[in-house]
């Protein structure tokens, strides 16, 4: 009698060891839920559903530094989570061989819900974003036919390609969807803010910071527009050009003199973890940005005009607005996305 | 006698027929390979990596030390107007001039038939990047390999056309180098339709090869008119990877082909 139980016990436990270890497909899906004050989701999910071994296999590949040239750099070197996945305290990241960019690496929550990608927007389809990291020389500088190989002769990405897609084929575009899979998933969506949207409880906001959620909509929606924070489109918000780099923004993808300076008008989604600021991170501070706006825009030919009113360069701000801005902005912080185990390494 | 004649007359007459019903009626059937071959040229001259050529109609002179195309997208049509679409995830090759074997595209599992066209993109089109990574593959590793693939942009060089030219104003060899590709405001992807001379006749036993010439001057003297002088301003070097050019350019590539005929040989 006793032993009956114990095999009971036993048993099941077998059973899902063998499961685990099998390269058998698992069809879990994930639910992608999108919160009520998200505009639509663009990422075409029919293409790739997430599930639950595609999103494992994506975080796997998220956090290996074997994807790069000199095995030490991963995605998550750079994007860290307990600061919104950004590289905290670095103004531009550096890559294999300790090379620099010329970029801040930009927090990466709600990609499923954006169209541009890159501070130039060098990608337009999320599935295509982690290409240039990958294969950028100052970034990870990896190769795909090593990659690829590498992922072949390990056992636990045989199992996990094996368990995440039908075709079990291990190449890049299984890896590339596996990414997307994880990134998809990847929602921020329970700041105090989201709350407040959505009449949650938890979701009481101060005078102070209600205070400073209508200054940001009479002066810094127009660009960081809906729940997202971003129109997706890219602007000169007339920084003064710094001529070492000369980083020329969307010029550099598209050639064209109009997109001089101009770059992709980020989410400020968890904005409060994610100095420096800036495509090349020279701000460090909120203050700091802020008095960018009110003081110190640039003139150029690519001047965003909203920057521009009549003669009038930037936005006029008050000491007291700024401090209310930046009072309401810190409602955009997500704790429990920035702790969420999910996301961990 | 006679009617023994006329009957083994009519016993022949009506065999003939047999025979020559089952001929016609013999249904083509099953599968085959097609191949075809590209064969660069510049103008009318053949193409040799680092000579000079021929002067363009800007009277610039080239020394091409590199070209490379994707070719994507095969759609051959048969006699009766149907078509037969190359499988899309199969369809990706690069053609570099530098290696021989890449000139020649091995098409499998092409169903028999007598087919009097060929369509094919230069490039990766909009469709393909609308479906994500459906469909790549592995393609991103042939890609960086053949050096394909911008670090800097998520995509695929379409064409690569490198090396060195001058002109009236530029007296020393200075570099061109032309990328086609997505730039974020266009696609730039090409197609090309090609009429067969004498139609490909894919069977079982016979694997046709259609031989194409690449008329590679077309890329910046065809329709469009491209000054590389013009976009040596800085004295960098005449570099076109996006603006306004790259567009007309793209346009350029639909005539770059040519049939130039085609082999019915049998296996």
């Amino acid at each position: 009698m006793k032993i009956n139980y114990l095999i009971l016990f036993i048993l099941p436990l077998m059973w899902s060891c063998s499961k685990d270890d099998s390269t058998e497909y698992v069809d879990v899906p994930l639910e992608l839920k999108v919160p009520s004050n998200f505009p639509p989701l663009v990422y075409n999910i029919v293409q790739n559903p997430p599930t639950e071994k595609g999103f494992e296999l994506g975080k796997k590949i998220f956090y290996d530094g074997r994807l790069s040239s000199d095995g030490t750099i991963s995605c998550g070197f750079c994007h860290i989570q307990q600061n919104a996945f950004t590289h905290h305290g670095h103004t531009v990241s550096h890559g294999v061989n300790n090379a620099s960019g010329t970029r801040n690496s930009p927090s990466i929550q709600n990609m499923a819900f954006q169209t541009q990608f890159m501070w130039d927007g060098a990608a337009d389809n999320l599935d295509f974003q982690p290409v240039i990291p990958l294969i950028s020389s100052v970034e990870m500088n990896g190769n795909f036919g090593n990659i690829i190989a590498m992922m072949k002769a390990d056992p636990n990405y045989v199992k996990l390609f094996g368990q995440a897609f039908k075709n079990k084929q291990i190449n890049t575009e299984n890896m590339f969807k596996a990414l997307s899979q994880f990134m998809v998933m990847n929602i921020s969506a329970n700041s105090r803010f989201d709350k407040y949207r959505r009449n949650e409880s938890g979701g009481t906001l101060t005078a102070d910071e209600l205070a400073g959620y209508s200054v940001f909509n009479s002066k810094c929606a127009t660009c960081h527009a809906t729940d997202m924070f971003t129109d997706n489109s890219f602007r000169n918000n007339g920084l003064a050009v710094n001529p070492l780099v000369n980083d020329t923004g969307r010029y550099r993808l598209t050639q064209l003199p109009q997109d001089y300076y101009k770059f992709k008008v980020p989410s400020l989604r968890n904005v409060e973890l994610t100095a420096p600021y800036m495509h090349d991170g020279r701000f460090g501070t909120l203050d700091a940005v802020l008095n960018h706006y009110s003081n110190a825009v640039v003139n150029s030919a690519t001047l965003d005009p909203v920057l521009n009113q009549n003669g009038a360069l930037g936005i006029p701000l008050s000491a007291t607005e700024k401090i209310q801005i930046i009072a309401f902005l810190k409602t955009l912080t997500d704790y429990q996305y920035i702790t969420d185990t999910r996301f961990s390494e | 006698m006679k009617n023994i004649l006329k009957k083994s007359i009519a016993v022949v007459a009506v065999a003939i027929t047999l025979v020559s019903c089952s001929k016609s009626d013999d249904a083509i059937t099953g599968t085959g390979a097609l191949k075809v071959e590209f064969e660069n040229g510049f103008a009318d001259n053949a193409l040799v990596l680092g000579s000079a050529t021929v002067p363009t109609s800007q009277n610039e002179v080239l020394k091409i030390s590199s070209v490379k195309y994707i070719v994507s997208n095969i759609v051959l049509t048969k006699e009766d107007g149907t078509t037969f679409t190359y499988p899309k995830e199969q369809s990706y090759f690069i053609v570099d001039e530098a290696t021989p074997s890449s000139l020649l595209l091995n098409l499998s599992n092409v169903p028999a038939a007598n087919y009097k066209s060929i369509k094919f993109g230069i490039g990766v089109d909009q469709a393909q990047y609308d479906l994500g990574q459906t469909g790549i593959a592995n393609f991103w590793t042939d890609a960086q390999n053949a050096g394909m693939t911008w670090s800097w942009a998520s995509g695929f060089k379409f064409l690569a056309f490198e090396g060195t030219f001058t002109s009236s104003n530029v007296t020393t060899d200075t570099s061109f180098m032309i990328h086609t590709g997505k730039t974020g405001t266009d696609y730039n992807y090409a197609e090309v339709s090609l009429n067969l001379p004498t139609n490909a006749l894919v069977r079982t036993n016979i694997t046709p090869q259609i031989h194409l010439s690449t008329d590679l001057s077309q890329i910046i003297d065809g329709t469009n008119k491209i000054n590389l002088t013009a976009h040596n301003g800085m004295g960098m070097g005449a570099m076109i990877m996006g603006g306004a050019d790259l567009p007309l350019i793209s346009a350029n590539l639909a005539s770059m082909f040519s049939v130039e005929h085609v082999h019915n040989d049998s296996n």
